[in-house]
Parts: structure tokens; sequence; C-alpha cells
């Protein structure tokens, strides 16, 4: 059903133009040269796959050319966050949080429902909500391309992943990365594995006590945030689509009235007429509030939930960094008092050691750097959401108010 | 959260200075359990000669509402008026109001009292809109007299009374169904085509604005949910002027789901439930169209006795019965008599209506302009207190360092 719907003008080409300008929804606060530029020029929708064109243009001598442009999948993306995830090196880090999968579901079901209904709703309606959800469609799309290229753009910035060498392999391998999504054995595994890793999180952060008050701190606070962020990102979905639901029933009610009108005849239809046509227009303008406060709001919300996650994850790994040095040490103590194998243990508990006060030190920056971060793009986001709302508000106030001047008279 | 009232009356056609507006008000409920009511007061502000003063108040209870409608109905339903519906009598609303206990009167019942209350105030200028039944004795005594009225008990719908009123409404539809009648008159066939568009419409377009209510109801719900959650976050947040800009947006949401309450609200009272008065006294005029086709029936029928009583003669003349000539020559003359009579009441009820019509016309245009006129004021008044909410935000959101 949804498929014969797209057939006029969607079909299965859908390109977004993004021009190479980042979002800007997470400012690294990293360097801010222009060695490393990457950008996802364009983007194709079919059926169910998204094919994003990533576009790299670098000064860098281990490149091959200067300028060059692959296509990737959406399951390429995940591979390259999760070979910095496993990565030991990178455990003082912050991991960029990958890109959501696109999902274009909740829009199909819509159009589906909408094809279903036709019969009960006016021709005039009935294109009018069709091009609502290919709006909407659209601006999933365009929203799906911004997440994936906010991924590469953090990871382009930051002084030590730039070089990273999968991340090379991603940008200029011309080919296929093979990446083939999980079989079910995988799926199971990386679900238990996920598993594993949260029940330590909560034995960890219960049982191992922290040598070092301010990463305490940040842990209590790391928590208490993400549960109340998370709560509000769900809140803030849901007030914007009830926005949306408002636009939308506008519709109904511009064009029951124009059918209204034409039954009336020539004593009210030109009144009719008039107030049917702004409120087509009020309705357009009411759903950009909607869409502007999903992008502006929502989508800051969700991205800081997501960041905060991984936020999350740096200090489970430094916490068991530190329960791995504090048994390191036991070892030691263990292997003195028998006077066996001290060397090795003494290696060992060094290494933990340093392993241990790299990712302290690392991370105490990182976590700065994401309060920046955050901070940066709360601050930018909640003045263009206020701009744009003030905006929209000044635009329906002005509409009503030329409706009212210049409704004819009887 | 008041109801909009209606524009001060003119009176149509005579004195254009004449005017009189009707509120209806506190709510009271008299009496405890199954035989408790509501009252509320009427109060009458108007300079029309005819009434003792200039503004006064008296206290009515809902049946007497009723008793009223039924008064004018039966009054003037045959002179080809149309009557402005009372509001429906609403079983389950009324009578958790009369097991309720004040103290714990739910935001449900006051809703329903308050609509109630509106929709008892509409009536009232609407019927007193109407010249000839603002004049009417029965009228006159509701808004004036300041005593009780004599209990209207043959409204209530379990009466014997309201039984044989459900009888007779039945027999009613089924003739209204059966009886198609030979309209010879252009003007009734293009009206009556006009009366059953309109209803359909109306009736599809206050289904969407129904649709808008409680979308704007729920836009006002996640709204305040939202800003909840915001001010548990601006708690949270350990950096101080995001935390300060945060709470503020807390606020600020705050007062737009106040906003958006008090739009449902006009989007309900406004919009939805004038419109749907509208349908109801399109109703209305079907009943006084219906009139004048049972007027109709009457004098077709008396045309076919009035042949049978012709026949009868001419048989008894041809069979020379000169005794029984002479009853059917009386019979005859009373038939002809008959035939005349209701012939007559067919033409004026005509006439009658399109006259009423005429000026029910006139008064429903200009109705419709006002509401849609009101509406769009307050629509306006919603966007520009959203206005000044986000102009308050801005330099908050700017102050985060």
């Amino acid at each position: 059903m949804a498929g014969v719907l797209f057939q006029d003008g969607m079909e299965d080409v859908l390109h977004a133009e993004t021009n190479g300008t980042k979002s800007g929804r997470s400012d690294t606060v990293d360097l801010n040269d222009s060695s490393l530029q990457v950008d996802i020029s364009d983007a194709l929708s079919e059926r169910e796959k998204v094919k994003f064109t990533v576009h790299t243009k670098t000064t860098l001598p281990d490149y091959n050319k200067p300028e060059f442009s692959v296509v990737r999948q959406h399951e390429e993306f995940i591979w390259l966050h999760d070979r910095f995830e496993e990565n030991e090196d990178y455990g003082g880090y912050i991991i960029p949080p990958p890109p959501p999968r696109p999902d274009f579901d909740a829009s199909r079901e819509k159009l589906q429902k909408l094809g279903e209904g036709e019969g009960s709703m006016t021709k005039e309606e009935f294109s009018k909500m069709k091009q609502e959800l290919e709006a909407e469609y659209l601006a999933t799309f365009k929203k799906t391309v911004a997440m994936h290229e906010v991924f590469l753009t953090r990871l382009a910035q930051h002084i030590v992943f730039r070089n990273d060498h999968n991340f090379k392999v991603f940008l200029e391998y011309e080919q296929d990365l093979s990446v083939r999504t999980k079989n079910k054995k995988e799926k199971v595994e990386g679900l238990f594995k996920s598993f594993n890793k949260s029940t330590d999180e909560i034995l960890l952060g219960a049982t191992q006590k922290d040598v070092d008050d301010y990463f305490e701190r940040e842990k209590t606070f790391l928590l208490e945030y993400h549960t109340a962020i998370k709560d509000t990102t769900i809140k803030a979905d849901r007030m914007t689509q009830s926005h949306k639901s408002v636009a939308d029933s506008y519709i109904q009610l511009s064009s029951g009235l124009s059918q209204l009108g034409t039954i009336e005849g020539p004593r009210l239809e030109k009144f009719i007429n008039k107030v049917a046509d702004t409120f087509e227009k009020a309705r357009k303008v009411e759903g950009r509030v909607a869409s502007d406060e999903d992008l502006k709001l929502s989508d800051t919300l969700r991205y800081y939930v997501r960041d905060g996650s991984a936020a999350k994850d740096l200090l489970y790994r430094r916490l068991r960094c530190l329960a791995n040095y504090e048994q390191a040490n036991k070892n030691l103590d263990r292997a003195r008092a028998k006077n066996k194998d001290v060397h090795a243990a003494e290696l060992a508990q060094q290494n933990a050691c340093e392993k241990f006060e790299h990712i302290s030190n690392k991370a105490k920056e990182e976590l700065n750097d994401f309060k920046t971060r955050r901070v940066q793009a709360f601050k930018k986001n909640l003045i263009e959401l206020a701009e744009l709302e003030l905006k929209h508000a000044k635009a329906q106030a002005q509409l009503l108010k030329s409706c009212l001047q210049t409704l004819p008279e009887e | 959260m008041s109801s909009p009232k209606l524009q001060l009356n003119q009176v149509e056609g005579e004195g254009s200075d004449e005017y009189i507006q009707i509120g209806v008000s506190d709510p009271q409920k008299i009496g405890d359990g199954m035989s408790s009511y509501m009252a509320y007061k009427v109060t009458t502000k108007t300079n029309v000669s005819y009434f003792r003063k200039k503004h006064w108040s008296v206290m009515r209870r809902f049946s007497d509402f009723l008793g009223l409608h039924r008064k004018l109905n039966e009054k003037h339903l045959h002179s080809g008026r149309v009557i402005p519906p009372a509001p429906e009598k609403s079983a389950i609303g009324t009578t958790k109001i009369k097991l309720g206990s004040d103290k714990n009167a739910d935001s449900g019942s006051s809703d329903f009292i308050e609509r109630r209350r509106a929709a008892l105030e509409r009536y009232m200028n609407r019927t007193s809109a109407h010249s000839t039944l603002r004049a009417d004795p029965d009228f006159r005594e509701f808004i004036e007299l300041d005593a009780e009225l004599p209990r209207a008990t043959a409204t209530s719908a379990l009466s014997s009374a309201g039984v044989l009123r459900l009888f007779n409404r039945v027999g009613e539809t089924v003739n209204k169904m059966t009886f198609k009648m030979d309209e010879s008159d252009q003007w009734f066939e293009e009206k009556t085509q006009q009366i059953e568009s309109l209803d359909a419409q109306l009736r599809k377009l206050q289904g969407s604005m129904e649709g808008l209510v409680n979308y704007r109801r729920d836009l006002a719900l996640s709204t305040a949910a939202f800003a909840k959650a915001t001010a548990v976050l601006s708690s949270v947040e350990e950096h101080s002027s995001l935390s300060r800009a945060l709470h503020q947006l807390s606020e600020s949401t705050e007062r737009t789901h106040t906003i958006h309450h008090a739009q449902a609200d006009a989007d309900f009272y406004v919009l939805s439930e004038n419109t749907k008065d509208y349908i109801h006294l399109i109703a209305a005029v079907k009943d006084v169209f219906h009139e004048r086709v049972k007027t109709f029936q009457t004098w077709q029928h008396s045309q076919i006795t009035l042949a049978k009583k012709r026949e009868a003669k001419a048989k008894a003349e041809l069979a020379g019965r000169m005794d029984k000539v002479q009853q059917a020559q009386e019979e005859v003359s009373e038939w002809e008599g008959k035939v005349e009579r209701s012939q007559e009441e067919f033409e004026r009820i005509s006439k009658a209506i399109k006259k009423e019509m005429e000026q029910f016309d006139v008064m429903r245009v200009k109705d419709f302009r006002d509401m849609i006129i009101k509406y769009l004021e307050d629509l306006m008044t919603s966007q520009q207190q959203i206005i000044k909410v986000w102009e308050t935000f801005i330099p908050e959101a700017k102050a985060i360092s």
C-alpha cells in the first residue's frame, strides 16, 4: 500500500542536500583546523536502505588523495563505532555515540493508514494530508543524514580519533566494508555481553569505592542526569507529536469550512473562504512550530541522552581499571609474601597502575569537554528554538490580524 | 473559564435601539440525593418597553427551561415559527450531580455543569432574540416572575406524559419517513434540499471541531508534563547558568500549557458547542417544515373525504332517499368548510414559514460570522501571549555562559 502511494514523486530516490554544513549540534572543542573535513554530501533512500555518500577533504599526508567520496550504509557506521569502543587504547575517551538506525516505519505506517482512509475524505483533504506526510518523511530522512554526519565530524575533529586506522579505511576504502549485520548467534552473544556489562557496571558501582572524590561526584551526577534527560526527551517527543496533531486537524477544519461555504452560497461564501484559507496558512505555521521543536529541542535532548551514556561508559571502564589495579596490588603483595613470581607480579602491577592513571587523566579532560560541549549545544539550540517559536507566533498573530481586518463585510 | 456571551441583540425590524441580554449564572445544587436539582440565576438586562424593569434576576431550575421550551413549541410551532431547542437532558450527567456530594465535585462534573450553564445561556438569548417568542407571556413570566414556577413535572423523561411524548415522536418519525408530499412550491423544494445539505455538512464540521478540541487538550497536558520534566532536569544540571536557563524553560512551557488549555476551551465553547447548537436549530427548522407537511396532509385528507361525501349524496339522490339526502347535504357543507379552512391553514403556514426563514437566515448568518470572528480573536490573543512567553525567555537562554 505504502509503495503505491510513493509511486508519484517520491519513488526510490530521495536526495538530501546537506551541502556539507555541520548541524553543529555538538561542537567539539578540539582542533578547529581544516586538515580533515568530513561531511555527507548526498544520500539515497532505497526501499529499506539508506546509502550515504561520505565526502572527505584532507591535507593530511596519510591519505591517497586530497578529496574523495565513498558510499556507506548504516551498518558500516556501527562497525566503525564498535572498532573504537573495543579499542583499549581509547579507554580513557568518550566514544562518540553511534547514530540511530534510520527508521521510517512510523511514517510508512501513517501513509498506509492514510491510503486506507482515502475514501472517507475529499480529494483536497487527501492530497493535503499526503503532502504533510511526505514532508514528515523528508524531515525524518534529513535528520538521519544529520545524525550520521555528526558522528563522523566528531571523529574527524578529535585529535586522537582522527588518526585511527579504521577511520581512514572507512573514509577511503572504495569497496563495501563487507560488514554483515549480526546473525542470530552474534546477536544473542551481543545481548549477553551487554547484559554482563550492565550487571558488572551495577556491581562495580555498588562495591568499588573510588579513591577520587571528583569521580564519585561525576558518577552520581551522570546517573541522575541520564534518568532526568531521558524522561525529558520522552515528554518533549510527546509534546511535539500533539503539536503536529493540532496542526493536522486544521486541515479538516479548513476543508469542512470550504464545503460549508459552497452550500451557504453568496451570502457567506466569500467570508468562509477567507477563513478557510487562513486556517490552511495557520496550519503550515503550526506544523513548522512542531518540527522546529523536534529539531532544536527533542533532538538536542536525545543526543545528550546518548552522549551522556557514552560518558557513563567511560566511567565504567575507569572503574574496571581501578578494580584491576587493586587486584594487581593484592596479587603483588601475595607474590611478595610467598616470594614467588615477584617480578611478573611487579610488572603486572605497574601496567595496571599506568593504565589506571592514564585513563583517569584522560577521563577528567573528557568529562570537562563533555560539560562544555553540552552547555554550548544547549545554549545554541535553546536560543534558536526560542527565536523560531517567537517568529512563528508573530507570523500567526499577523496572519490572524490581517484576516480579521480584511474579512468581507456582509 | 467564561463562555462568550452573545452580543447585545438588535431587535429586527423594530426600534433598533432596543436590546435584551440574558445571563445564566451561579449554578447551585439544591437538596440531596435523587430529589435534588440544579438551580440557575437568570439575569436579564433590557430596555424593551413591555418589561417592568431594566435589570433583574430570578432563580430557575433546569426543568423550568425544558418546560418553557415545550410551551413555546406547543403554541408557536404551528404558526410556522422556528423554536430554538433547549439543551438536552443527560441522564448520566444529571444523576452524577444528584448523587455526588458538593465537597468532592470532580472536574468531570464541574465541566458538565459549566457546559450546561453555557448552553442554557445560549438558549435563552436565542429565544429572546425572536420578537414573537420574546413577547410570549410564558417567556415573560419565565424571566420576570420573582417566585418559583409551577413544577413542569411533565417534562421528566420517565413521567407518563414523557412516555406519551415518546410514542408521539415515534409516530411522527414514521410519518416523516413514509409520507411523500407532492411539492408544488419550488421555494420549499430548494429550501428543503439546502437544509439537508447544511445539516450533513455542519455535522461533519462539528466532528472536526471536536477533534481539534481533543488534540489541543492533549497538547496542553503534554506541555505541562514536559514543563515538569524540564524542572527536574534543571535541578540535576550541574552547570549553574544552564540550570537557570532550563528552569526558565520549564516556567515558560508551564505558561504555554496554560495558554493551550484556555485555547482548547475557546475551541470548545466558541466553535464546537455553537456549531452543535446550529445542528439542533436545523432540526427545529425541519420540525417546522414538517408541520407544514402535516397541514398539507390534513388538507388532502379533507378533500378526499369531501369527495366521498359528495358521492354519498349523489347516491342517496339517485336512490330517492330524501331523508338521507338532507343529512348528506349537511355533511357535504361541513366538509366543504373544512377543505376551505385547511387550505387556508396550509397557505398561512407556508407564508409564515417563508417570512420566518428570512429572519432565521439573517440571524444565522450573523451568528455564524460573530462566532468565527470571536474565535479568530481568541486564537490571535493566544498567539500574542505566546509571543510574550518567548520574548521573556530569549535573554535567559542568551545568558548561558
